[in-house]
């Protein structure tokens, strides 16, 4: 699926993304292109992408690439598939009720679902707001657990 | 006593900066949208002075033909003030705003019309600045006399015109290229009104070169980007035209220049609103504005292929709030830099080549101080 997308393999080419979308919302999905959930996921990206063009830039960064290591340290990407939402290089998180706020772990049940989310963030970050409520109900947002750090 | 009041009130004055005739005496001049439109009056004569201003500080020869075009209505004197015989673009311009009477006459306008007697220096010119631009005048004048040829080329870059501040870098460029097309549409204006054909022909002919303004009219809507350059090169097309000729050689009248260029100025100004407007729609205090603003700016400069300073250096790292952190964002970033920084340490650490020794056991140590102790001894 993630052939339907760009993907991003160096630093400089994600350097380049963040810093080009413009008064859009820029979704970052971090995975491996072979992964089972990150084929659903990448199917749901590759079909709504177009729907949300006029607001949204979807891309792919292969976690395997080791010129991306600084990203995957940076953004603590532990989980794959983990999805990070960016406007105006700002990093937008969201409070989906799970434990970490800043990105979306794990791949979304329709494409809806993943459409309502970067409307949310695209609302919050229009109106300023750094951080935005999930507009999903909690059954269809995927659960895991994370480790507190150095422990 | 109450009478003359009353007669006061009632007498009308006409207020120049709201266009209407009031009764409010010089109360008028505090009431708000007096001065909303008085800001707004302020900021439009502000506009044509930078054009003045411009050749202030670029003094440059006025071709005759530009000569009528170019004019300023002075606002605060209620007078026109033409070019005709000057031999400077804005030369009587210049010299009006420098005169004594406009500043006498602009004194007044503050004192009527309210704007605070601080602003005086912005709608004149002050002696030191026209000393500078008559210096600049004269010895432009003495270099230009030897070579007479050249200067023609230079006149007709530079008095371009005042409307936009021409891009003097493309516009040789775009002169090349855009007179081609040009020199076929002149000579198609003119060929045949060299045998004295009758108006109607004439009509006819200046509308097929207006309909080609106008095309270049529509590209330049249509794409949206009002380009200094495409204005430049618009510019010179109507230039050129005129410089085709009088009325014998079949030049288009003056008159109908002017109102071309009074379409292009309104279509440019169209399409400069509906650019604001564009951006107007944005909420300016959304997510990162001040960046996206900053990077437009960038991203614009470097399409006309102009050098940025790339402050993109490898370590860049965007705006990130990580998942443990609490505080503000720049914090995060610190963090992973420190962290960074630390394993990096680990790593040459790790790498520091040890040397291998073989194991001297304790008993071993000690015999072998003893050995050279008694060593020392026995030298002393």
């Amino acid at each position: 699926m993630s052939y339907l997308l760009t993907t991003l393999t160096k630093k400089k080419e994600i350097d380049t993304i963040i810093r080009d979308t413009i008064d859009k919302v820029l979704v970052l999905r971090f995975g491996r292109a072979m992964d089972a959930l990150c084929l659903q996921l990448d199917d749901i990206l590759a079909k709504s992408s177009r729907d949300v063009s006029k607001f949204a830039d979807v891309a792919l960064v292969d976690i395997d690439s080791e010129d991306v290591q600084v990203y995957v340290k940076y953004f603590d990407i532990t989980l794959i598939p983990s999805t990070v939402f960016f406007f105006n290089a700002h990093h937008m998180k969201m409070d989906s009720g799970t434990a970490d706020h800043t990105k979306w772990v794990g791949a979304f049940h329709r494409k809806q679902d993943f459409i309502d989310v970067v409307e949310a963030i695209y609302r919050g970050a229009m109106k300023g707001k750094l951080i935005v409520n999930c507009p999903l109900p909690p059954e269809r947002i995927p659960k895991y657990q994370l480790l507190y750090k150095d422990v | 006593m109450k009478k003359k009041n009353k007669k006061q009130k009632s007498e009308f004055d006409f207020c120049k900066v709201c266009n209407r005739n009031h009764d409010e005496g010089q109360r008028h001049k505090y009431f708000p949208s007096h001065t909303n439109s008085l800001s707004k009056f302020f900021s439009r004569f502000q506009n044509k002075l930078t054009e003045v201003r411009f050749f202030l500080k670029n003094p440059s020869f006025l071709r005759l033909e530009l000569a009528s075009r170019n004019r300023l209505w002075c606002v605060f004197c209620d007078c026109d003030i033409d070019e005709l015989g000057s031999s400077f673009a804005c030369q009587n311009a210049i010299n009006h705003l420098a005169s004594g009477d406009h500043l006498k006459n602009l004194k007044h306008f503050l004192w009527k019309y309210g704007g605070g007697m601080d602003r005086v220096d912005a709608f004149r010119i002050s002696q030191a600045d026209i000393a500078k631009w008559e210096t600049k005048c004269k010895s432009l004048k003495s270099e230009a006399a030897p070579c007479g040829g050249t200067s023609q080329g230079l006149q007709s870059g530079l008095s371009n015109d005042i409307h936009k501040e021409p891009d003097y870098e493309n516009l040789n460029n775009y002169e090349k290229n855009t007179l081609h097309h040009l020199n076929s549409n002149i000579s198609n204006v003119v060929m045949p009104l060299q045998q004295h054909t009758n108006e109607y022909q004439v009509s006819r002919l200046e509308h097929s070169g207006v309909a080609n303004v106008g095309s270049n009219m529509h590209v330049i809507t249509s794409t949206l980007s009002v380009d200094p350059c495409d204005g430049t090169s618009l510019w010179n097309a109507n230039n050129l035209m005129e410089a085709g000729g009088n009325v014998h050689s079949g030049a288009p009248p003056p008159w109908f220049e002017e109102t071309q260029g009074d379409q292009l100025n309104v279509q440019l100004n169209q399409v400069s609103t509906l650019n604001k407007s564009g951006k107007l729609k944005l909420n300016p205090k959304r997510v990162g504005a001040a960046w996206a603003e900053k990077r437009k700016m960038e991203m614009e400069m470097e399409k006309r292929g102009g050098i940025v300073k790339s402050d993109c250096d490898p370590n860049w790292l965007p705006n990130f709030g990580r998942v443990w952190q609490s505080g503000s964002r720049k914090e995060s970033r610190k963090e992973f830099e420190f962290e960074k920084q630390k394993q990096t340490n680990v790593h040459s650490l790790s790498e520091m080549p040890m040397e291998i020794k073989p194991y001297v056991s304790k008993r071993m140590r000690k015999i072998r101080v003893f050995k050279m102790r008694i060593r020392s001894e026995l030298v002393d």
